[in-house]
C-alpha cells in the first residue's frame, strides 16, 4: 500500500513540532484599526464597496452580538478572547479584491506556490491527471484571485468571492444569506455576520452539474488578525457541485481567531458535496499559539430528494469548535457526515454534527473517527433528532475513537431524540487503543512497528478517506501521518 | 449585560422552601449535618428546580413539571416484590445485619454539586430511612427490603467485606412529590444485588438517587424497573473505586400515558481493571416521554477498564418519544468502552413472521414487545426476581399495550 509507505516517509522526514506551512509572507498590509466597533464595521463595508443594505445588516448583527454571551458548553478551555486586541480586517496593499492572475502580488503568488495551490489555470494538482479544480484564494481578509471563472460562467455556474457577489448578484445574496444560519444563531455566527471579510459564493443553476471541482484556499498571514470567512453555496433544482476547502496559517506564539460561517442550500434533487481539509497551525507541542477555529457550518436540504454531504479531515487548529450540520427539510432528503479528527500535542477538538430530520423518509449517516494522541482532548458531540412529522426517518451513527498514549482523552457526547414512532435510529460508539493483537499480527508478518501502526490507523480512517475527492484523499492521508508524528512508535 | 438576575421562584418552589424549614424543625441533628442541610437549601434557593438549561437535566424540565408541590396522600410502600423478604427497619432482627434507628447524623449528608437537585432536595427534606450494615463475611439469603415510609427517605446500606445480600427498594403511590436517596457501599469482595422498582400513579413525581461506592473485587448487580408516574427521575451514580470490581446494571422502563421517565447514570472508573455493563430496555407508548442519559468516565489511571452501555427503545405510538444521551469521557488509552443506542418501532418482518403462522396481530405485537423487554430481565441470575419482574411487566403491558 503505497499511501502507507508515504505516511511513514512523511513521518520520518519531518521533525517533531514542525508545521509545514508555518512560514510567513512579508507584505505591506492594509489594516482596519485594531479592535471592534461600529466604525470598524463601516470601514470593512467601505473597503468592500458594499451597498448600504449590507452595512445596515452588518451593524444590526453587531448590535445583536453585543447582547450575546460566549458559549461555554464545549469541552474546550482557553483564556477569554479580547476582541479589542484583534485586527478584524487585513489585506495586502493594493489587493482590495480579486483580479487577474497577472495583477496578483508576486509574493502572494509565491506563497500559494509554496502551499501547493495552483493559481494559474493551466496547472494541475500534483499527480492528478485531467482533473481541474477552480480555486478561490483568500488571503487574510480578501480573495486574491478566482480561477476558471469564465469557463464556469459558460456553464452558468457563478463562482466568485462573496464580496464580489454582494456587488454583482445582490438579489441572490439577499435571498440566501443567513437563511440557513440565522444572524443570531450563536455568538460566533453573529460576530461573523458583523465582520465577515471574504469567502466564496457558489450558485449552480437548475439542472447544471458543475463541470469541475470548486475549491477555496484560506490563508491567515497577518499577525493578530482574525479571519472571518463567509461561504454560501446554492444548488438549484437538480444541480450538483463538489466543493473543497483548505486552510493554513503561519506559526505564531499568539492565538488567532478564525470564525467562519458556511451555508449550503440544496433545492429539489440537488446535491452538494462539501469537503474540508483543515490544517490551521495547531500551536507547538506545549500548546503555545495556534488558531482558534470556531466555525458554524450548516446545510439546508430545502428541496425534496436533495442531498448534502460533509466530509472533513481535521488535523490543525489549537481549538476546533465545529459542527457541520444538515437540516433535512425536504422529503426523502439525505444528509451525510464523514469526519476524521486527529489531535496531538495540546490540541482540543470539540466537533461533530447535527442531523435534524424534518421531512418524511429522510436519511442520515454519520461516520466519525477521532484519533487522539499526545495530551490532546478529542470530543465528538452530535445530535440526531426526528421531528414528530418526520415519518420513517433513518439514522445510522458510528463514532469510533482511537487513543494513542495515556495522556490524551477521547469523549463522545451524542444526543439522540426520537419524537416519531417510525423513526429508526442506531448509534454506536467505541473507544479503544490499537490492539496488541492487531499490532502483533502485522509485526509477525515482518512489518515494522511504526509501519504497522500507520497501517492500522489508515484502516481505522479508511471509511472516511474514501469519501474525499481524490486529490484531497492523498493529502489527507499524508496529513494524518504528520499529525500523529511523535506519537506513533 | 451578563449579570444574572436572581431567579423568580415558582409557587411550587416556595412550598418547597417551607417544607425544608418544616423538615429542619422536625429532625434534630448535629451542627455539621445542619450546615450541610442549610447548604442544600441555599443551592435550591439559588437555582430553583432544574430546567433543561442544566446539562444534566437536558431532557427533563423539573421546574415546569412540578406545578404544585404536594405530599403523597397514600402509602408509598408497595407490595413486596419477593416473597419472604424482610424489611430493614429498626425493629426487625436479622442475623448478620446490624440495623440502627434513623437519624439525620447517620444519613451521610455531604456537600453537593450545584446540579445535583435530587441530592439537594433529599438532603433538605429527608426525615426517615433505613440504616443498615451487613456484617463482614455474612451471606444473607433472605431478600432485604427497604420501605420508604415518609415522602423523603434517605437510606444508608454498608455491605461488609466478603458479605453478600439482596436488597430491594420498591416504591409506589398515586400522587405527591417524593424523593429517595440510597447510599450503598461495598467493601472488599462484597457481593450484592440491588433492585429498585418504582410504580407510580399518573399524578406522582418521584425522584430517586442511588449512590454506590464499589470496593476492591466487589460485585454489584443493579436492577431498575420504572413504570407509570407523572415524572420519574432515577439517578444511578457509581464510583468504581476498587480494583477488580464488577458492576452490572439492567433496567426496564415502561413509559405510557403522560409519563415522563428519566434514567440518568454516571459511572466513574477511577482504578485499573474494572468492568461495568449497562443494558436498558424501554417501551414508550401513549404520550410517554422517555429519557436515558448515561455517562461513563474513565480516569487516566483506570487502564484496562471494560465499560459497555446499551440502551434500546421501542416506540409504540405516534405521540411517544425517547431521547438518549450516552456519553463517554475517556482519559485512559488501554480501555474497551462502547455504547450503543437504538430507537425504533416494532420490526415489520418479525410481525409478519408471527402473523404468517396464524398468530393474531395483537398477540404477535404483545409477544414481540414482551420478548424485547425480557431480554434485559432474563439475564438476571435470581430466578425468583426474574419471575416477579416478568409478572409486573406482563401486567403493565396488558394494561397499556
Amino acid at each position: 500500500m503505497p499511501a502507507v509507505q508515504e505516511t511513514i516517509d512523511q513521518v520520518a522526514q519531518i521533525d517533531v513540532d514542525q508545521y509545514k506551512y508555518g512560514f510567513e509572507t512579508i507584505l505591506e498590509m492594509d489594516m482596519a484599526p485594531i479592535g471592534l466597533s461600529e466604525d470598524v464595521i463601516r470601514f470593512i463595508s467601505a473597503k468592500k464597496e458594499e451597498p448600504e443594505w449590507m452595512l445596515e445588516w452588518r451593524l444590526d448583527a453587531y448590535r445583536r452580538w453585543l447582547t450575546m454571551d460566549e458559549p461555554d458548553w464545549a469541552r474546550v478551555s482557553y483564556p477569554k478572547i479580547d476582541f479589542s486586541e484583534i485586527y478584524f480586517y487585513a489585506a495586502p496593499k493594493g489587493q482590495s479584491g480579486p483580479k487577474t492572475l497577472d495583477d496578483v502580488d508576486p509574493e502572494i503568488r509565491a506563497t500559494y506556490e509554496k502551499l501547493g495551490i495552483p493559481l494559474a489555470e493551466q496547472e494541475l494538482l500534483a499527480g492528478v491527471q485531467e482533473r481541474r479544480v477552480a480555486v478561490d484564494a483568500v488571503f487574510d481578509s480578501v480573495s486574491v484571485v478566482t480561477t476558471f471563472k469564465k469557463e464556469l460562467s459558460k456553464a452558468g455556474v457563478i463562482f466568485m468571492s462573496i464580496s464580489e457577489a454582494i456587488r454583482e448578484h445582490p438579489e441572490l445574496v439577499k435571498k440566501y444569506l443567513a437563511s440557513v444560519v440565522p444572524v443570531s444563531d450563536n455568538y460566533y455566527s453573529a460576530l461573523n455576520c458583523a465582520v465577515f471579510t471574504d469567502g466564496s459564493f457558489v450558485y449552480v443553476p437548475e439542472g447544471v452539474r458543475c463541470p469541475m471541482e470548486l475549491s477555496t484556499y484560506f490563508r491567515i498571514n497577518a499577525e493578530n488578525t482574525g479571519q472571518f470567512e463567509r461561504t454560501l453555496i446554492v444548488a438549484e433544482k437538480g444541480a450538483y457541485v463538489s466543493y473543497l476547502e483548505g486552510c493554513t496559517a503561519p506559526q505564531r506564539d499568539e492565538n488567532q481567531l478564525h470564525a467562519a460561517v458556511v451555508e449550503l442550500v440544496a433545492m429539489d434533487d440537488a446535491e452538494i458535496k462539501y469537503s474540508t481539509v483543515q490544517n490551521w497551525y495547531p500551536g507547538d507541542s506545549t500548546g503555545k499559539g495556534g488558531i482558534y477555529n470556531f466555525v458554524t457550518k450548516r446545510g439546508d436540504c430545502r428541496g425534496d430528494r436533495s442531498k448534502i454531504s460533509w466530509t472533513q479531515v481535521e488535523t490543525g487548529s489549537a481549538i476546533t469548535w465545529k459542527y457541520p450540520s444538515c437540516i433535512l427539510r425536504g422529503d426523502d432528503s439525505q444528509g451525510e457526515f464523514y469526519s476524521i479528527a486527529v489531535s496531538n500535542g495540546a490540541q482540543q477538538v470539540d466537533s461533530g454534527t447535527k442531523m435534524i430530520h424534518l421531512g418524511k423518509r429522510t436519511k442520515s449517516r454519520i461516520i466519525s473517527k477521532g484519533i487522539s494522541a499526545g495530551r490532546s482532548q478529542n470530543t465528538y458531540r452530535g445530535r440526531v433528532s426526528a421531528h414528530r412529522k418526520a415519518t420513517d426517518a433513518r439514522n445510522f451513527t458510528q463514532c469510533d475513537s482511537l487513543l494513542i498514549g495515556d495522556q490524551c482523552g477521547a469523549h463522545t457526547v451524542p444526543y439522540i431524540e426520537a419524537n416519531n414512532a417510525t423513526a429508526q435510529f442506531e448509534h454506536e460508539a467505541t473507544t479503544s487503543k490499537i490492539s496488541d493483537d492487531q499490532l502483533f499480527y502485522c509485526m509477525q508478518r515482518g512489518i515494522p512497528e511504526e509501519e504497522a501502526i500507520a497501517l492500522i490507523v489508515n484502516g481505522f480512517v479508511k471509511e472516511v478517506i474514501q469519501e474525499l475527492p481524490m486529490e484531497f484523499a492523498v493529502e489527507a492521508q499524508k496529513l494524518i501521518g504528520i499529525s500523529l508524528e511523535g506519537s506513533v512508535g | 449585560m451578563n449579570i444574572q438576575a436572581p431567579i423568580k421562584h415558582t409557587a411550587a418552589e416556595e412550598v418547597l422552601f417551607q417544607s425544608c424549614e418544616a423538615a429542619n424543625a422536625a429532625v434534630a441533628c448535629s451542627e455539621e449535618s445542619q450546615k450541610l442541610r442549610e447548604a442544600a437549601v441555599a443551592q435550591l434557593r439559588d437555582n430553583g428546580f432544574p430546567t433543561r438549561r442544566v446539562e444534566s437535566w437536558h431532557y427533563t424540565d423539573l421546574r415546569a413539571a412540578v406545578k404544585q408541590l404536594s405530599t403523597p396522600t397514600g402509602s408509598r410502600v408497595s407490595t413486596p416484590l419477593l416473597a419472604g423478604s424482610k424489611v430493614l427497619s429498626a425493629d426487625t432482627h436479622i442475623a448478620g445485619v446490624k440495623i440502627e434507628p434513623w437519624s439525620a447524623d447517620k444519613a451521610q449528608f455531604a456537600p453537593l454539586e450545584s446540579d445535583d437537585a435530587v441530592g439537594q432536595i433529599n438532603t433538605a427534606l429527608a426525615t426517615c430511612g433505613s440504616i443498615a450494615t451487613i456484617e463482614a463475611g455474612q451471606t444473607i439469603d433472605t431478600p432485604l427490603s427497604i420501605e420508604n415510609r415518609g415522602a423523603h427517605a434517605r437510606n444508608v446500606v454498608s455491605i461488609g467485606a466478603g458479605a453478600s445480600a439482596t436488597i430491594i427498594e420498591s416504591v409506589s403511590g398515586d400522587d405527591g412529590f417524593s424523593s429517595d436517596v440510597t447510599l450503598i457501599s461495598l467493601a472488599e469482595g462484597a457481593k450484592a444485588t440491588y433492585v429498585a422498582t418504582c410504580e407510580k400513579g399518573a399524578d406522582a413525581i418521584q425522584l430517586g438517587q442511588l449512590r454506590v461506592a464499589l470496593g476492591k473485587d466487589a460485585n454489584l448487580d443493579i436492577v431498575i424497573f420504572n413504570a407509570g408516574g407523572r415524572l420519574i427521575r432515577r439517578e444511578i451514580i457509581v464510583l468504581v473505586e476498587g480494583e477488580g470490581s464488577n458492576l452490572d446494571i439492567k433496567g426496564v422502563n415502561l413509559i405510557g400515558g403522560n409519563s415522563h421517565i428519566d434514567v440518568t447514570t454516571v459511572l466513574q472508573h477511577t482504578v485499573p481493571n474494572t468492568v461495568s455493563e449497562q443494558l436498558f430496555r424501554n417501551i414508550s407508548t401513549g404520550k410517554g416521554q422517555g429519557v436515558f442519559q448515561g455517562q461513563i468516565k474513565v480516569h487516566q489511571i483506570a487502564q484496562k477498564t471494560d465499560a459497555q452501555m446499551a440502551c434500546n427503545t421501542l416506540l409504540l405510538s405516534n405521540d411517544a418519544s425517547f431521547s438518549a444521551k450516552p456519553e463517554l469521557e475517556i482519559f485512559a488509552d488501554d480501555v474497551i468502552c462502547a455504547h450503543g443506542a437504538t430507537v425504533a418501532e416494532l420490526d415489520e418482518d418479525h410481525l409478519f413472521y408471527l402473523c404468517a403462522r396464524g398468530i393474531t396481530e395483537r398477540t404477535a405485537r404483545a409477544l414481540l414487545v414482551e420478548a424485547f423487554v425480557d431480554e434485559a430481565v432474563e439475564q438476571i441470575e435470581n430466578e425468583a426476581l426474574v419471575e416477579a419482574l416478568e409478572t409486573r411487566i406482563g401486567a403493565w403491558l396488558e394494561a397499556n399495550g
